[in-house]
């Protein structure tokens, strides 16, 4: 809020120090302030007030109250009139409150015969430095009286009051109000109005209604001074997307015994600045009087929380400039307070609330710095995240980069990755998404990441990235949260991608990786992801925990993406799940290993799995490793064969191998795979 | 032929072998099969005893003699043919072939030092969900609905359910008490939300870390000399921080934590307080019975001050020209 400096000035007794030092204080002790500047003869301040002491300083008064306490200056409060009515002419109005819970207080006067004018020049300007516009007399009466004692006030015309009554209630269904500003608003249901004989005839709180508006013309007026409950005028604030300074200040709550002391300001600057009028009516609605709360504090508590000695007597004089009563509580052991804050102070309930209170006032500067005393001991280590570390560390030293991308994927991407509608209904959508570009939580991190290939590749030959997130998806109506690690090569063939998870998983100490030809599982990943025939299941043992697979060309191009891009995506909780499962010492064995070479021509379609599942069969336990060291697919090849190259690696447990054995063995090996008429065993 | 003219000769030829092939010829002259010194060897038979002795060991020392020159000589050969060759010359200001190096993103590398100074501290790190319900991420830190407050956290809420993305990592706070009883230490890092226009500053996904001391006498000086040993070990230097007067619903007394930067800068580092009753109450704890700090940083501003990184979106741009500076 802006505060004007030479307004603050009026309420205290001494002179305030300079603004700039004013501002220093502020922000050590109270609030934040954003800018000082100078405004003619005067200095504007803005103040951020802090939401819980919007009750008492979104007004000049409540600001130089916090000032006067900080510097310790003298207080001077503005000066009032009596609520004394006297007889008039006009026939007395009728006010109802519906309910006092959403009204706890309604406060009016009546007034006759004010002469509405332009205010004087002074006014104006004063008005206008802090960002309100004059209309006349009486309604800048009204908002000076709000700036200064944070009581919002409301003036109607009498006159237009039809049928001298006026009810304050919550609408009903689809009920509009024209507003002063001329505009017509359908209200939601709830919404506190009032209304005279006729219709609605203000927004209660936040805005008056055009009808019973003050213009040139109005003779009698009535003040209004009310209490609305916070959250009901907060609510409506919020759904018709409609504020003003009044209603900021009444969605905070401000105290309900504040409505008389405005009134009575009111009454003394209606003469002050002679626009006249005679006080006919009083109202004033206050079935439950609020009274102070009653707090207790114990010395010794505030010391313990704030970690500081705080002389009792400093503790005493700092509540009492906040206008607190205090009293010594008797016959205790250690000194106890029983404070009664001031009913402004609507922040002060617990005793928490008063130590914050002595904690800035004496300044949180003078708290030394003392370390906590605690049992030595260290902490428990957090073994997702520290394999989550070893992951990020492997791929690092596979030459990855590490991107973090937006949890978040928009209509556009759903488009160029070509979600299905069944996809996209299982995505989780924000209700208020800021745009179409995020406007979906992602259900993979593998979009983003492509996207990221799509951003680097005309920069980049070789693209290595990978990113360890979450990924978030809907299943009817149950929402799912899964950490995921990604990873894209870009110019890079699908071994390298394996060869990549199989480094890893050594990594990890995981073993019984394989990797199951991609069959559709709708739920687990989008098969129109991967370019045809080119992905796999990764699976240890039976389970299943990723994908890796060359991106569909389709995706490819819809993304203007020149060279192929494989992925992988793996579940990470089931891979730390699996990495923290002991690994067992395996005896090295000590008898020396033989190496033979076999060459087989295969055709296309045949997997190396096959083959290796026939020579495990045969060379049982004595085969030690296999190991594909050449694989290749040419023309050249009779009939477009392929061409498989392995190692076999014989090794024994309990005796060293005689050439012979190993001999049979090999060639044993070689008649099994000739038994399949299509295999051939090359010399 | 005498055994000294064969010597000088073939030691001769071996001399002025100047490769693999010269030397062989050589070899094959006086040692291969139908080789000088080969011959006289075969002759020996046919020799008188006496002389067949005497003939003998000279040719039989020539021989061992001529194999030592000519293994030396191979031995040379093959040595200067190394150097020799082609593939030997090499310009030492040529690039040398690259190995990729691989980079971990700067909020990583900020996650794990802030993890181990806290760990070095003994706080232990947990974690929780990014979606989050509103009594977690609202209520239970005694921020109730239609209370203006709320509107301190622009929030994205999701469609079709009454849950939101987090707003802040102090959900954690409340989802950890549940579980435990103090006293205890912990640090919860992770991602969180906030619907924000983004900009060099603000984003709609970034990253937080929390701090929670919970025990009978944690007190406000106790949170200054751990968050003051947080920021010298960070920024390896000693630093001078001030607390100022704040507010959040968890926290009573609340306080922003600034941080000198420079002569006369102070730099807004975080927001910090001593745990409002009204959250012990709501995860089940006796309010009189404890007291604690809580304080939420931003690594991201970490980070981007660590790094001199002048704009946050950097960090979520995936552009690698960013990403391979670390």
């Amino acid at each position: 809020m802006l505060f004007s400096y030479s307004w603050l000035q009026q309420y205290t007794k001494d002179k305030l120090p300079t603004p700039e030092r004013c501002a220093e204080l502020l922000n050590m002790h109270a609030f934040e302030v954003e800018t000082v500047e100078k405004k003619g003869k005067d200095t504007v301040l803005d103040i951020d007030v802090l939401p819980n002491r919007a009750h008492d300083c979104l007004s000049h008064v409540g600001m130089a109250r916090e000032l006067a306490t900080i510097s310790g200056k003298k207080l001077a409060l503005p000066r009032a009139k009596d609520l004394q009515k006297q007889k008039g002419s006009l026939p007395q109005l009728s006010v109802q409150v519906q309910s006092s819970q959403l009204v706890p207080r309604y406060t009016a006067l009546v007034i006759e015969s004010v002469q509405i004018q332009p205010s004087p020049k002074w006014l104006k300007e004063r008005l206008q430095a802090l960002g309100v516009n004059s209309i006349n007399n009486v309604v800048d009466l009204t908002n000076y009286i709000m700036l200064e004692i944070g009581q919002p006030l409301h003036a109607f015309d009498y006159d237009q009051i039809q049928k001298h009554k006026m009810l304050v209630r919550a609408s009903g269904e689809t009920e509009k109000v024209q507003t002063l500003d001329d505009q017509t608003l359908t209200l939601p249901k709830g919404t506190l109005v009032i209304e005279d004989g006729q219709g609605l005839i203000d927004l209660a709180g936040i805005k008056g209604g055009q009808r019973s508006s003050i213009s040139a013309q109005t003779k009698n007026i009535v003040l209004q001074a009310a209490n609305f409950e916070a959250a009901t005028i907060y609510k409506t604030k919020k759904r018709l997307k409609y504020s003003t300074q009044a209603a900021d200040i009444y969605a905070h709550g401000i105290d309900p015994n504040l409505t008389t002391e405005a009134l009575g300001r009111a009454l003394y600057l209606l003469a002050e600045w002679k626009i006249g009028g005679k006080l006919v009516q009083v109202i004033d609605l206050y079935p439950k009087k609020v009274v102070p709360a009653t707090i207790r504090l114990h010395h010794a508590h505030l010391e313990s929380v704030l970690g500081i000695a705080v002389p009792a007597k400093k503790v005493q004089s700092l509540l009492s400039q906040l206008g607190c009563q205090i009293r010594e509580m008797p016959k205790q052991r250690f000194m106890v307070w029983e404070v009664k804050p001031p009913t402004r102070r609507m922040d002060l309930q617990i005793s928490e609330d008063l130590i914050e209170e002595i904690g800035r006032l004496y300044g949180f500067a003078k708290i030394p710095s003392s370390p906590p005393l605690v049992a030595l001991s260290s902490p428990q280590k957090n073994q997702e995240i520290a394999w989550r570390e070893r992951v990020r560390d492997a791929f690092s030293s596979q030459g990855f980069c590490e991107t973090y991308t937006y949890s978040l994927i928009g209509v556009n991407d759903l488009a160029a990755f070509r979600y299905s509608e069944q996809e996209k209904a299982r995505l989780v959508a924000l209700q208020n998404p800021t745009s179409a570009d995020f406007a979906y939580m992602r259900d993979s991190l593998l979009e983003n990441l492509v996207k990221n290939v799509m951003l680097n590749e005309k920069k980049f030959s070789q693209i290595r990235l990978f990113e360890i997130g979450k990924v978030f998806s809907k299943d009817s109506r149950q929402l799912k949260e899964t950490l995921m690690l990604g990873a894209v090569l870009a110019g890079e063939s699908f071994y390298s991608a394996k060869g990549v998870i199989d480094f890893l998983f050594e990594n990890l100490g995981i073993s019984g990786v394989w990797y199951d030809d991609y069959k559709p599982t709708p739920e687990k990943s989008r098969p129109v992801l991967w370019q045809n025939g080119k992905s796999a299941e990764i699976k240890v043992g039976s389970e299943e925990i990723g994908f890796v697979g060359e991106i569909s060309s389709g995706i490819r191009l819809n993304l203007k993406i020149s060279k192929p891009v494989v992925a992988i995506h793996i579940h990470m909780e089931k891979l730390v799940q699996l990495a923290t499962e002991e690994t067992e010492y395996l005896p090295v064995s000590k008898f020396p290993a033989i190496v033979r070479d076999i060459a087989v021509l295969v055709p296309p379609a045949t997997k190396v799995a096959e083959l290796m599942n026939t020579i495990t069969a045969t060379g049982q336990s004595l085969i030690r490793d296999i190991d594909l060291f050449d694989m290749y697919e040419g023309e050249k090849e009779a009939g477009g064969k392929k061409s498989l190259a392995f190692h076999l690696v014989y090794q024994s447990d309990n005796k060293t191998l005689e050439n012979k054995e190993v001999d049979t063995l090999h060639n044993n090996i070689i008649k099994q795979i000739e038994k399949n008429p299509l295999w051939q065993v090359r010399n | 032929m005498d055994a000294k003219t064969l010597q000088k000769q073939a030691l001769e030829a071996i001399e002025q072998a100047k490769s693999l092939a010269e030397l062989e010829t050589a070899y094959k002259a006086f040692l291969g099969k139908s080789g000088q010194l080969t011959g006289i060897l075969r002759g020996l038979a046919a020799l008188p005893d006496e002389e067949r002795k005497t003939q003998g060991k000279e040719a039989n020392e020539l021989r061992d003699l001529l194999e030592q020159h000519f293994a030396a000589k191979k031995r040379e050969i093959q040595e200067q043919g190394v150097l020799a060759s082609d593939s030997a010359k090499i310009d030492v200001t040529a690039p040398g072939k690259r190995i990729a190096k691989g980079h971990l993103h700067p909020l990583t590398l900020i996650q794990r030092k802030t993890q181990e100074i806290f760990g070095s501290m003994g706080f232990e790190v947990v974690e929780g969900p990014e979606i989050e319900t509103e009594w977690y991420n609202f209520d239970a830190l005694n921020i109730p609905s239609g209370h203006p407050a709320r509107d301190l956290w622009d929030t994205f809420w999701l469609k079709d359910s009454d849950k939101l993305l987090r707003t802040h990592t102090s959900p954690v706070q409340a989802r950890y008490m549940e579980k435990h009883e103090p006293p205890f230490r912990i640090i919860a890092p992770g991602r969180i939300f906030r619907y924000e226009a983004t900009d060099a500053s603000h984003e709609i996904n970034f990253y937080q870390l929390e701090g929670l001391m919970v025990g009978k006498e944690v007190s406000v000086a106790n949170f200054k000399a751990v968050i003051e040993e947080f920021y010298r070990q960070f920024f390896e230097r000693k630093v001078e921080i001030r607390l100022r007067p704040s507010y959040f619903p968890f926290t009573e007394p609340s306080f922003e934590i600034d941080m000198r930067w420079g002569k006369e800068n102070w730099l807004e580092m975080m927001g910090a307080g001593m745990v409002h009753p009204n959250v012990f109450k709501a995860v089940g704890y006796i309010p009189d019975d404890w007291q604690g700090f809580a304080f939420g940083m931003g690594l991201d501003r970490l980070a981007m001050m660590k790094y001199r990184i002048p704009d946050i979106r950097l960090l979520y741009s995936g552009d690698l020209n960013f990403l391979k500076q670390f």
